[in-house]
């Protein structure tokens, strides 16, 4: 069990700057998930723990062993990608037993722990079977499996679902997450979905274009975002985002909405008159209300089963509700918003950086 | 504009059968979605609509007229692959013109056409692109442009959204669907991805091994599934479908205590989805606990994993509550939110 140290860690390849002066501490043990959009730096993140990659500055400590000059075979990780690389011409069994088989573990332990596996990750039937001829939800299990089988201190995954239905994802994610739990590796996780890192890390780190915005526990980086990107990157629909303007009214500093109208008095104390800002809420937390609110078209309606999400405004600026799958609302309608203002998150709008404390 | 017609359509691959007698009809401007898992036959389906592929029985219809000996490029039906198929040494622009400038059309008629098709798509501005130079949805757009420049009757697409990332894929699927609003074409959809039928289509066609299973608008099948099959096919996390004990007075084992009088005869199996699963925590005298095996926070709701013995099952709990992994809790089922199966897997009402 192995906890991770990047400081000032920075990638470049030429001109292009993939990383810039990233520092995280993954504690021993923990589940860390590394969430942006495809070029943001996480793969390359990774792809240095790894020691695929060597850091063009800052370094790299597996505890307090510096990890400079070290190969890959020789980091205890254990790796999983998105591209499973299994052994076709092997049977399930031979592909789990492997490793075991390679670094010399002893025939009747490694039965024993190839069978632990297997029932773990409900293998157990398939055994004797060839691997050729299993579906690729069944292969990525295996490919974990291949590589959970040797308790690496540290195991990293790449996007080790994105290939799998959306339905195996799912169960894979809950799996994955109690394996963790279990066996307590310390677990780094890349992935651009922002449903897998908030259901599985127990904390996670937001890039952006080769930078590490926030990190924190996935309830307080999705209630708290520290600023625009991953108050939108994350949720499902993302954060509402509206530009708007402090204007006081008698009931306090208001946001100016254009033409959506003037919200409630704004949660947060000391901001000057006529300031730019970004009015944020999350799509759980409007309700149609027949009183006070902003005013929006519905422009369209998507019932998806447990929930309806409204989708309203304008061309310049668009936002989502969610509400329960019976909302009488149609296409076309105007509605009238009123969010609770300990729901309003404020950005600041040239930086992007939040303007609301934690609460 | 068409309508869109099967009759009894069945379709072979050697020993394997892909469609088995499949009936269905599709109106003019219906926005139809095929829905099921890999191999269920509803790429198949698609293959024969644009008459890719011979039936080997039945009858396909297109706005009335038989279609089996028709050729596809007669059938002007237009296809938007997974893989979009996009030229990538063509611009954005040469790519929509292309089917025009395939059939000789005058030149003033192309712009015309090209100019209207991208105005409909939001393309205009990128045109000059190349595909390389554009994002996953601007080549979404820019294949289904191709498509429609040719003015087909109607329009095809075979999952063309699953490689694109979740994001984008949430936002691509509104936009697939104002689109066909406002073109008012016959489309017919493919996707395995629940999410997406139930959001897109104004009928789904739900497949299984070849066959229909049911077919209605999304909230229909959503609320009144007429099998287990289809239950568990849509929703996310999926329907819980659970035995029920004997004397019908409950679930798992007693853990899940059920009102006799609302299930009906010859039921054997419970359906509950996980919106309508209550889970509150356990007092200590509670004989009928549940361990929490998983706790997934969402954000806006939260998944619960629940076990009980080797049967797992999960609860969806709006917002943010406070429960831990291994604790215990009590549950029970929403007023009037269960479905109930006969042990063939067929839907019974109460």
């Amino acid at each position: 069990m192995t906890a991770i140290h990047l400081e000032n860690l920075s990638k470049s390849f030429g001109s292009f700057t993939a990383l810039k002066d990233m520092n995280l501490e993954i504690a021993d043990g923990e589940f860390v998930a590394l969430l942006g959009p495809s070029g943001c730096g996480k793969s390359t993140t990774m792809n240095m723990i790894s020691g695929l990659l060597d850091p063009s500055e800052g370094s790299i400590r597996f505890g307090d062993r510096d990890m400079r000059g070290v190969p890959m075979g020789k980091r205890g990780v254990g790796f999983v990608f998105q591209n499973y690389a299994i052994f076709t011409h092997m049977s399930v069994y031979d592909n789990l037993a492997y490793g075991l088989k390679a670094t010399g573990v002893a025939r009747s332990e490694r039965d024993r722990r190839v069978k632990d596996m297997a029932e773990f990750l409900h293998l157990t039937p398939m055994l004797n079977k060839p691997s050729a001829g299993l579906s690729v939800n069944i292969l990525q299990r295996l490919a974990i499996g291949r590589s959970a089988i040797m308790e690496p201190a540290i195991f990293l995954l790449d996007e080790p679902l994105s290939n799998v239905d959306a339905a195996f994802r799912a169960v894979m994610r809950t799996e994955l997450k109690h394996l963790q739990r279990q066996f307590r590796q310390t677990m780094v996780y890349v992935t651009h979905d922002q449903l897998e890192a908030m259901t599985m890390a127990d904390r996670i780190a937001v890039m952006d274009h080769g930078k590490l915005l926030q990190v924190g526990t996935p309830i307080d980086v999705y209630n708290n975002p520290s600023n625009v990107f991953v108050a939108g990157f994350l949720g499902s629909p993302g954060m509402n985002l509206l530009p708007g303007r402090t204007i006081a009214a008698p009931a306090g500093l208001c946001a100016d909405l254009g033409s959506f109208g003037i919200s409630a008095p704004l949660p947060v104390a000391g901001l000057s008159e006529d300031r730019a800002i970004v009015y944020g809420f999350r799509p759980e937390h409007c309700e149609l209300t027949s009183g006070e609110g902003i005013r929006l078209p519905v422009t369209f309606v998507e019932r998806i089963g447990a929930r309806t999400i409204l989708h309203m405004g304008n061309k310049e600026t668009s936002l989502r509700g969610v509400f329960d799958n019976d909302v009488p609302v149609r296409t076309g309608e105007n509605v009238t918003l009123s969010i609770d203002p300990a729901n309003i998150r404020l950005f600041d709008a040239k930086t992007g950086d939040a303007l609301t404390e934690a609460r | 504009m068409a309508s869109i017609a099967f009759n009894n359509v069945t379709k072979r691959f050697s020993e394997t059968v892909a469609v088995n007698n499949v009936s269905f009809e599709i109106a003019d401007s219906e926005f139809f979605c095929l829905f099921g898992p890999p191999l269920s036959g509803k790429s198949t389906i698609l293959k024969l609509i644009l008459g890719l592929e011979k039936p080997d029985e039945g009858e396909i219809l297109i706005d009335g007229k038989p279609v089996n000996h028709v050729s596809p490029a007669r059938r002007n039906v237009a296809m938007v692959f997974q893989n979009l198929a996009l030229f990538p040494h063509m611009s954005a622009e040469q790519n929509v013109r292309f089917p025009l400038a395939e059939r000789r059309m005058a030149e003033s008629e192309i712009a015309s056409r090209v100019a209207e098709v991208s105005g409909k798509l939001h393309i205009g501005h990128i045109l000059h692109k190349s595909p390389a130079q554009l994002s996953g949805g601007e080549r979404q757009r820019v294949a289904i442009a191709r498509a429609l420049v040719r003015d087909p009757v109607a329009y095809l697409m075979d999952d063309p959204i699953s490689a694109l990332d979740a994001r984008l894929r949430e936002e691509t699927r509104v936009e697939l669907k104002r689109i066909q609003n406002e073109l008012g074409r016959t489309m017919v959809y493919v996707t395995h991805d629940q999410e997406e039928a139930m959001s897109v289509a104004d009928r789904i066609a739900v497949l299984e091994a070849g066959s229909i299973r049911q077919i209605g608008a999304p909230s229909d099948i959503y609320d009144n599934p007429n099998s287990s099959y289809v239950a568990g096919m849509l929703g996310a996390p999926a329907m819980n479908l659970l035995a029920l004990d004997a004397g019908n007075s409950s679930a798992l084992d007693g853990a899940l205590a059920l009102d006799q009088a609302h299930v009906p005869q010859g039921a054997s199996q419970i359906g509950i989805r996980p919106e309508d699963l209550i889970v509150t925590p356990a007092a200590a005298s509670d004989e009928t606990r549940v361990r929490v095996f998983e706790v997934e926070p969402l954000g806006g709701v939260t998944v619960v994993t629940l076990q009980t013995g080797e049967t797992s099952l999960r609860a969806m709990v709006r917002g943010q509550p406070k429960i831990e992994p291994d604790s215990e809790v009590s549950l029970s089922v929403a007023a009037g939110q269960a479905c109930f199966f006969a042990s063939n897997g067929e839907a019974l009402r109460a």
